[in-house]
């Protein structure tokens, strides 16, 4: 008998669907699945009943359901959600507006600012007022709300934003303005600030409870039909939804907060990366994915998944953007993909991105009339790609086409075609090592210490001569690279992240303090599971404190043990704090300390199905397809063995030069570099 | 795979020199990242009051990190008064040099310091690092250094005359020691130094790898190539700005008369400020540094203000002005409000330029920093602090567009406010409001952007106020028949009830609920209020930005 576990990710074109085939005897995977169908907006729980039926798979046997969605984004980005209003403390209703002043486009003098989510007309004030501490210094008065909701509903507002001075400190207000409109108007959507984010900061937090509600009714509607889809075909499993924080969650959770699914996609690959890391014993790992459009990177340190409550959209260098304070797995992403065109600026400078060829008309070698050449048909004409088994055979790449438009990007710097070529990986690469330096280096981290896990599609063809670049000593090419980030929602827990901004000193007459606070907030997370049928033992808590000397801004985040916390602790935890800082900053004070935010990462075990062991084939030859004259750029151009990567066994060895080729990748091995094949199908590539 | 100085050719290959260069953008990205973390002050982190270089051996800028356009220029006199006060023999690996004094060059007033770290590769200079920041407080007759009242720049804080604080790695425990001890806040000083050195051996680190993986040679030769480039550029834009000769004055507020006459050629761009008034008795001056340095920013923003600024960006500019005027002040001149007086002279230049350049122009903006001080017990923990404040304020309007609200100053850029959140439990006061200001002014066919209403609670006995504000008489002004904008100015409201305002004052005291109330101006308008689309003004009344009554006089819309 045979149970499946599957997560569907909605993309632009399509919607993919990967699933286990699980044995219910041992619990073990018998096979990894992948299908896709098209994505069918605005009906987009269509393109996954779609995929299911495509794939001949019965919802009914179907045990474990995640979904990655796009549904907040595109609401964001396409400014596709509903009217919305806002409440906030007397005297403020302007900071939506105001926000921080910043010009980040700082020569120009005609620089346009984000506008609000919001209008004025549709801000409002109530009297009352907290201080830091929480204490209220001015009652609520209540009585102003009737009429600025008669106002809401003549203009139509259909979801409510609630944003208070200090609520992060003390929410109590906001909870009354949140019950009493929910009491006299139970059809409006509301949102309050407190229950996406307790950390302060009143821009960003009251802008991130503006675009929560403004995209709530939204995606509200869109997860209940796709329930109801999934209901309608026997669908009996449990239904979850993948996070921005690198965890899944419930459909309730995610109804009532959905900016918690604002980078849903992104955070299940690092994910993914860290399961594997757990499954092959490792905790140093850096994550790394290279699309059609861009590559993200992410450090995982200790098995730890970075993440970031400072997350921005449409933030760039012409403009501010806009803060949302949910907790987002910290990822640095650059525009350099396979689709990323390289190009000769007007002063005779070469670029590569972060304009895209896109699906259509797509890299020149797809033939479909692209004349731009793109990092993909750089790495046709090396010849690190095999021109007759390009996308798997799927199409033959067009190389008198991409020779041509090599040539003429060459002219323009007065180098060869195939020495443009060359520089386009160059600069693609180095623009890469320098994203991968800022998740790395630039905190301290010293890359020697990390193993690098590449996927996506073109995650192999770079990662080892980045991991050469950045003295990176083992690259990771997983099984099922081309769907790792599916694959990694399908190895996630529940995770939810309780962050509190509480500012206090770090002293040993404190610690009980501390101690009080954290069991507060744990007490808060576990009863939110088991009000959602989650049992006390599944769940799994982790704390960790916000420090920084007294007086400084920015703060370092420094785990802490579970208990409670005694004097020697305090020390403990001082101490950490200062190497943590020494490790990022490079020096230590006598200052005293202090501590910002408390969070909690509150995780629920979901039972995970063990990998599946490949059939032994310790004889690389075996999988020995032929050989060809690669590129190797620097190291010359060689003959390079050419591997079928679905006939390699556990135990096989190759030495570079080579190439391993599937139908969604192609690993690049270069001279001296050697790769072993593990129990489960992951290429090790030893630098 | 490994890559080789020696595979190079002689004339280097364009790959890797466009490698190099965007490196050296990542170096000071990473310096700049690493001081704004580790600062103790936020007019550092938060405002941004700091900026980062990286130059060539020559002291030429090649690359830097900024938040604020206005620093791009300013560290390349520093290096240059290092270089000339120094041997060469003198100037070793792991020194690191400071300096702050604003007639000595690279700097504007005593409370920017600069610390200058001489990069060495193989026993050779192969460039320099730069970083200045806005120290709190360095002594003085004042507190926090900057007041209006200051005549000589004595009164301003301590004086660091290009001195080596790091010897060879090795701190001068001395120096350190007198300047925390003349600091009023020796904690924060002290953590600021210790990021200003974090910061540039960072820079260091990275610069030296650089040479490493590429070669000495080929990292000279970027350098060069890079500054070359700038030139290329500035040059190229040149060709389609509009030639003659841009003029505009200013009447101040003490009746003093400002000039400026830009001229635009081919190949020059001239900003002559001759015959403009004597240096000022108080701290309304600007050293010839800081001047050039609005003639940089105004120069960019008109010819290419998407890409980098280095040496070769600003080479096409000549500045002529008077020794002992108020725009090239000699030493002893107090400076503490330099940024005043060179906020007036960029706005000067922008409205001799705007009618002209209405692409890359808008009307004027508030034109002032509207920097704010203020200081006293936590009424928690009695602890003293201090608070240096710009204020946000509105934006002149263009053809194209309304203007921004509540925006910095054009002297700023990736500038953050201090949320009102942090600076209540920080500073333990309370703020009662932060609006937008709906003062009438600034209408045209394009609106002006709105300033603000910023309102501070003091919750302790014994704080003061410091500020000194401009254009708290006349709004910016307008363009093809827009109206000018509202005023600049501070309001103290005593918890009797007394009020005064004021543009500029020195440590007025303050107690337990005065209130000081902060007003920025309006921006000015573009075009005929008459032609504002009717529906925009409907708008603008539903949202409360103008008031029916103002509607119906300037818009002649009557609801």
């Amino acid at each position: 008998m045979v149970k499946i576990r599957a997560a569907s990710d909605v993309g632009g074109t399509f919607t993919d669907l990967v699933y286990f085939n699980i044995d219910e005897q041992t619990g073990e995977v018998r096979s990894v699945e992948a299908e896709k169908a098209h994505t069918t907006p605005p009906n987009f729980e269509k393109g996954v009943a779609d995929a299911f039926s495509k794939a001949g798979v019965s919802l009914a046997d179907v045990e474990f359901f995640a979904h990655g969605t796009t549904v907040v984004i595109n609401a964001l980005t396409e400014r596709k959600g509903v009217k919305t209003g806002l409440i906030t403390t007397q005297g403020f209703r302007d900071i939506l507006e105001i926000a921080r002043g910043n010009r980040p486009d700082f020569f120009n003098l005609k620089y346009q600012k984000p506008e609000p989510f919001i209008p004025r007309y549709l801000r409002r004030e109530i009297a009352g007022r907290m201080n830091y501490k929480g204490e209220v210094v001015k009652p609520l008065d209540l009585s102003g709300i009737d009429p600025i909701l008669e106002d809401f509903r003549n203009e139509g507002v259909e979801t409510i934003a609630v944003c208070l001075l200090h609520s992060y400190a003390n929410p109590i207000h906001e909870i009354e303005i949140a019950e009493h409109i929910r009491e006299i108007w139970p059809e409006v959507s509301v949102v309050a600030s407190h229950e996406i984010s307790r950390e302060w900061r009143e821009y960003e937090r009251t802008n991130t409870a503006a675009v929560c509600a403004y995209v709530q009714p939204t995606t509200e509607q869109y997860l209940g039909k796709l329930e109801t889809r999934l209901e309608e075909n026997a669908f009996k499993g449990v239904f979850y939804v993948m996070q921005s924080n690198g965890g899944i969650d419930t459909v309730t959770a995610t109804k009532r907060t959905p900016i918690s699914i604002v980078e849903s996609g992104p955070a299940s690959g690092v994910l993914g990366a860290a399961a594997l890391g757990e499954a092959l014993g490792m905790k140093n790992l850096i994550a790394f994915d290279i699309g059609g459009t861009t590559a993200k990177c992410s450090l995982i340190d200790n098995g730890e998944v970075a993440v970031t409550s400072q997350y921005m959209i449409e933030r760039s260098e012409k403009s501010a953007g806009y803060p949302i304070m949910t907790p987002v797995v910290d990822i640095v992403e650059i525009g350099n993909g396979g689709g990323s065109i390289g190009w000769v600026d007007e002063h005779g400078k070469m670029h590569v991105g972060p304009q895209s060829a896109g699906a259509a008309p797509g890299p020149v070698a797809y033939g479909k009339g692209g004349v731009e050449p793109t990092t993909t048909d750089a790495n046709l004409m090396l010849r690190r790609i095999n021109p007759h088994y390009f996308i798997g055979g799927e199409i033959e790449a067009d190389m008198a086409a991409v020779e041509a438009a090599f040539a003429k990007l060459g002219a323009r710097l007065g180098l060869s075609a195939q020495e443009a070529a060359r520089g386009v990986i160059r600069i693609a690469n180095n623009n890469m090592t320098n994203a991968l330096k800022l998740v790395s280096i630039n905190r301290g981290y010293d890359p020697r210490d990390f193993t690098m896990v590449a996927f996506g599609g073109g995650g192999a063809m770079h990662a080892t001569a980045l991991a050469a670049e950045l003295n990176i000593p083992k690259v990771i090419i997983p099984a099922h690279s081309a769907v790792f980030s599916a694959w990694g929602m399908l190895m996630s827990d529940l995770r939810r992240d309780y962050i509190r901004t509480q500012p206090c000193l770090f002293v040993p007459s404190t610690a009980q303090a501390v101690s009080d606070t954290f069991k507060e907030m744990e007490r808060e997370a576990i009863a939110a599971y088991e009000a959602e049928g989650i049992a006390r033992e599944r769940v799994r808590l982790e704390r960790a404190l916000s420090m920084r000397y007294q007086g400084q801004e920015h703060s370092v985040r420094v785990p802490v043990a579970e208990g409670g916390l005694t004097e020697a602790g305090v020390a403990a935890v001082i101490e950490d704090f200062k190497a943590a800082y020494e490790r990022e900053y490079t020096y230590r004070l006598d200052n005293a300390i202090e501590v910002v935010n408390f969070s909690i990462v509150a995780y629920a075990a979901v039972d995970r199905p063990a990998l599946a062991v490949i059939d032994e084939g310790p004889d690389a030859d075996a999988a020995l397809k032929g050989s060809r004259r690669v590129d190797f750029d620097r190291d010359g151009v060689l003959d390079a063995a050419i591997y079928d990567r679905s006939r390699l066994g556990r135990g096989a060895a190759i030495s570079g030069p080579a190439i391993i080729e599937e139908a969604g990748s192609t690993t690049v091995v270069f001279p001296g570099q050697r790769v072993t094949v593990d129990d489960y199908g992951n290429l090790h590539v030893e630098i | 795979m490994s890559s080789t100085a020696q595979e190079l050719s002689p004339d280097f290959d364009p790959i890797t020199i466009e490698i190099i260069q965007s490196s050296l953008s990542a170096i000071t990205d990473e310096m700049f990242a690493t001081m704004r973390r580790t600062a103790m002050s936020s007019i550092i982190y938060e405002v941004l009051d700091f900026g980062v270089a990286l130059f060539n051996d020559r002291g030429e800028l090649a690359s830097s990190g900024s938040g604020i356009p206005g620093f791009i220029g300013m560290l390349e006199p520093g290096v240059a008064a290092i270089k000339k006060k120094f041997n060469a023999a003198d100037i070793h690996d792991g020194d690191i040099f400071m300096l702050n004094i604003p007639h000595h060059g690279g700097v504007s007033h005593i409370n920017d310091v600069v610390m200058i770290l001489p990069v060495f590769a193989h026993g050779s200079l192969i460039g320099w690092l730069a970083n200045k920041a806005h120290w709190v407080d360095l002594g003085g007759a004042f507190p926090g250094g900057i007041s209006p009242d200051a005549t000589e720049v004595y009164q301003e804080g301590l004086q660091l005359p290009g001195i080596k604080v790091i010897d060879r790695g090795e701190v001068n425990q001395a120096v350190l020691d007198i300047i925390l001890m003349n600091s009023r806040v020796p904690e924060t000083t002290k953590g600021d130094f210790w990021a200003g050195v974090a910061s540039m051996r960072a820079g260091q680190k990275r610069f030296l790898s650089l040479v490493e993986k590429y070669g000495e040679a080929a990292v000279r030769h970027a350098m060069t190539d890079y500054i070359a480039l700038g030139e290329k550029i500035a040059r190229a834009a040149m060709t389609d700005l509009p030639k003659g000769t841009f003029e505009a004055e200013e009447t101040l507020e003490d009746g003093r008369v400002i000039k400026a006459a830009i001229t635009i050629t081919d190949d020059a761009f001239t900003v002559d400020l001759r015959g403009n008034p004597d240096q000022s008795k108080t701290s309304l001056n600007s050293s010839r540094d800081a001047t050039f340095v609005d003639c940089q920013m105004i120069f960019k923003a008109i010819t290419s203000p998407e890409t980098f600024g280095n040496a070769g960006s600003f080479r096409p500019i000549e500045l002529l002005t008077d020794e002992g005027s108020i725009f090239d002040a000699k030493y002893p001149a107090a400076m503490s409000i330099y940024y005043e007086t060179s906020m007036l002279l960029f706005d000067l230049l922008w409205k001799a330029l705007a009618p002209a350049m209405p692409n890359r122009l808008t009307a004027g903006h508030y034109a002032s920093i509207c920097g704010t001080f203020m200081g006293g017990p936590h009424p928690e923990t009695g602890h003293v602090h201090g608070i240096v404040e710009p204020q946000l304020g509105g934006w002149g309007a263009s053809q194209e567009h309304d203007g921004i609200n509540a925006l910095y100053t054009g002297y700023h850029g990736d500038t953050f406010n201090v949320p009102v959140e942090v600076t209540e439990q920080r500073n333990g006061l309370m703020v009662d409001r932060l609006a937008l200001n709906d003062a009438p002014g600034g209408e045209g066919e394009r609106i002006g952007g709105k300033g603000i209403l910023l309102d501070y609670r003091i919750l302790a006995e014994d704080w003061w106020l410091t500020m000194a504000y401009t254009r708290t008489e006349t709004g910016p002004w307008g363009l093809e028949g827009g109206l000018e904008g509202s005023t600049n100015f501070v309001e103290v409201v005593k918890a009797n009830g007394e009020t005064t305002r004021h543009a500029a004052c020195t440590a007025i005291p303050l107690g337990v609920n005065d209130v000081v109330k902060v007003y920025t101006a309006t921006g000015g308008g573009y075009g005929d209020p008459k032609k504002r689309a009717r529906e925009r003004v409907l708008e603008d009344i539903k949202n409360g930005y103008v008031s029916k009554e103002r509607a119906k006089e300037i818009y002649g819309v009557d609801v």
